[in-house]
């Protein structure tokens, strides 16, 4: 899987989790890592989705992967 | 600015011989509105027996995963002042170690994007600038960045490394804590400031067994300044030492865990074999005694305080490991029990925890080392093995040990 095609796939997969269920990180690798995508690869996407602040981080007793726009105005 | 609550309860804590935080908290109130409004908070709370804070949530700067900690006041309309009284978390230097101009920095820094509160230092070890509002975060890391700061760890993250004062001030220090502290947060920056674990990672570095920095309380990962040659010991100073009212076999002798010094009350011996490497005898006789090269770390896992099962001190799983740069060796280790961790631990679950849960054979495996008698962490209670006092007259030990 390509990176871009990676980046929207976890963000829809965030997208789709909203008030759901809250994705840790390590969450998030262990769902594509079935896919045949190595640790590494996942992990530099999510890296790429937070510095663009597509997602972010929150605490909610522990760090979880959320959707950026919950940001604006808090 | 007057002073805009009464503040009978708080009072009561400026009194006595020690310094007051609330005695600070007035004089930042004096020119502050959010400390003001922190104070009447504080007092209400007291009164109330009830905490109005809420904490945590979605505030941060872009990119970061840690560094701040929201808090929100559930009495926003009474208090306005800190309808947002975010903490902000600052990465320490080594040791603590400030020049004069470093803390004018961030006393000023302070009072223009916060509320002139601050606390040197959290129980981490981070610079900790309390009370801040959300719009204020993003200027405030760029001026931190711009003057070589950066955001200390929060949430499920390596926080902050921190260390003992080392070399820089202390003869006992067996290891360049500062150097090691330094290099770790330079090398783990990622997972420092992104949270990617299952809950907190603490590493705290000392130079000796004396542990200033109780490190093998508080922290998941301790690293320890420890030796391996045998302790010198000066026997004139010794002498001196108990010339001077120093109980040398009651203080020291006594003491000693490893039952490995002799003392006739003119010479002074060790055993060093037996030695425990407590450094009680070395500390109480500071220059009578010093340890000898080679000089190296004992690691040690899963310190933590509120575990379910209670307070729990951290485990050998390194006896000796030399701590010469880059640090390959320990970071390859931390890598490894890292991953583990990340694959095993249930959320907020320390590596302590998991390795209660999971058992210390598959934390050595996982990890690359040996067994050794140095992780021993207690007598086996072997709970399917019954002694009868009769049995026990015996001595049925003698027999085995034939």
């Amino acid at each position: 899987m390509e990176k871009e095609e990676l980046k929207k796939a976890i963000y829809k997969l965030i997208e789709e989790s909203a008030g759901k269920k809250k994705y840790k990180q390590q969450d998030v690798i262990k769902h594509f890592r079935q896919q045949g995508l190595a640790d590494a690869q996942i992990k530099e996407a999510i890296r790429e989705l937070i510095d663009a602040g597509d997602l972010i981080y929150t605490y909610f007793g522990g760090s979880y992967i959320e959707l950026g726009e919950k940001r604006q105005g808090s | 600015m007057t002073k805009k609550y009464d503040t009978p309860l708080l009072d009561e804590l400026e009194k006595g011989p020690f310094p007051s935080f609330v005695t600070e908290m007035k004089k930042a109130a004096a020119k502050s509105e959010m400390a003001a409004d922190e104070l009447g908070l504080l007092e209400k709370s007291f009164r109330d027996k009830v905490t109005y804070w809420k904490h945590g949530g979605i505030v941060g700067v872009r990119g970061y995963g840690g560094g701040v900690i929201g808090r929100y006041s559930q009495l926003a309309d009474q208090f306005p002042g800190v309808a947002h009284f975010h903490t902000v978390r600052v990465n320490q230097p080594s040791g603590l170690f400030y020049t004069s101009e470093t803390m004018r920095f961030f006393c000023d820094l302070w009072d223009r994007y916060g509320s002139g509160l601050t606390n040197f230092h959290g129980s981490t070890g981070d610079i900790i600038l309390l009370g801040t509002v959300t719009e204020n975060l993003e200027p405030l890391a760029t001026v931190l960045s711009m003057n070589g700061f950066d955001l200390g760890g929060s949430g499920s993250a390596m926080r902050t490394p921190s260390c003992c004062v080392g070399p820089a001030r202390c003869e006992w220090s067996m290891i360049d804590t500062l150097d090691i502290t330094y290099d770790l947060t330079q090398e783990f920056q990622d997972e420092l400031h992104r949270p990617q674990f299952p809950y907190k990672f603490k590493i705290k570095t000392v130079g000796c067994p004396v542990d200033c920095n109780a490190s093998i309380a508080r922290a998941d990962l301790s690293i320890i300044g420890t030796w391996k040659g045998p302790i010198a010991i000066d026997q004139d100073k010794v002498k001196d030492f108990a010339k001077k009212g120093v109980n040398i076999q009651e203080e020291i002798v006594n003491f000693c865990p490893g039952k490995c010094i002799t003392w006739d009350g003119n010479n002074l011996a060790i055993n060093n074999s037996d030695c425990l490497h407590c450094m009680h005898c070395i500390a109480k006789l500071p220059g009578a005694l010093k340890p000898t090269p080679p000089f190296g770390a004992v690691m040690l896992i899963g310190a933590k305080a509120p575990f379910v099962i209670g307070a729990t001190l951290s485990w050998v799983i390194v006896p000796f490991m030399e701590m010469k740069p880059p640090y390959e060796e320990i970071k390859t280790l931390i890598r490894n029990m890292w991953d583990w961790w990340n694959e095993y631990g249930k959320n907020r679950e320390r590596i302590g925890e998991l390795i209660i849960r999971r058992g210390m054979r598959e934390f050595l495996e996982v990890c690359g080392l040996e067994p050794t008698p140095e992780m021993v962490r207690e007598p086996r209670n072997d709970p399917f093995w019954f002694w009868k006092e009769e049995d026990l007259e015996k001595k049925p030990w003698e027999e085995f040990l034939k």
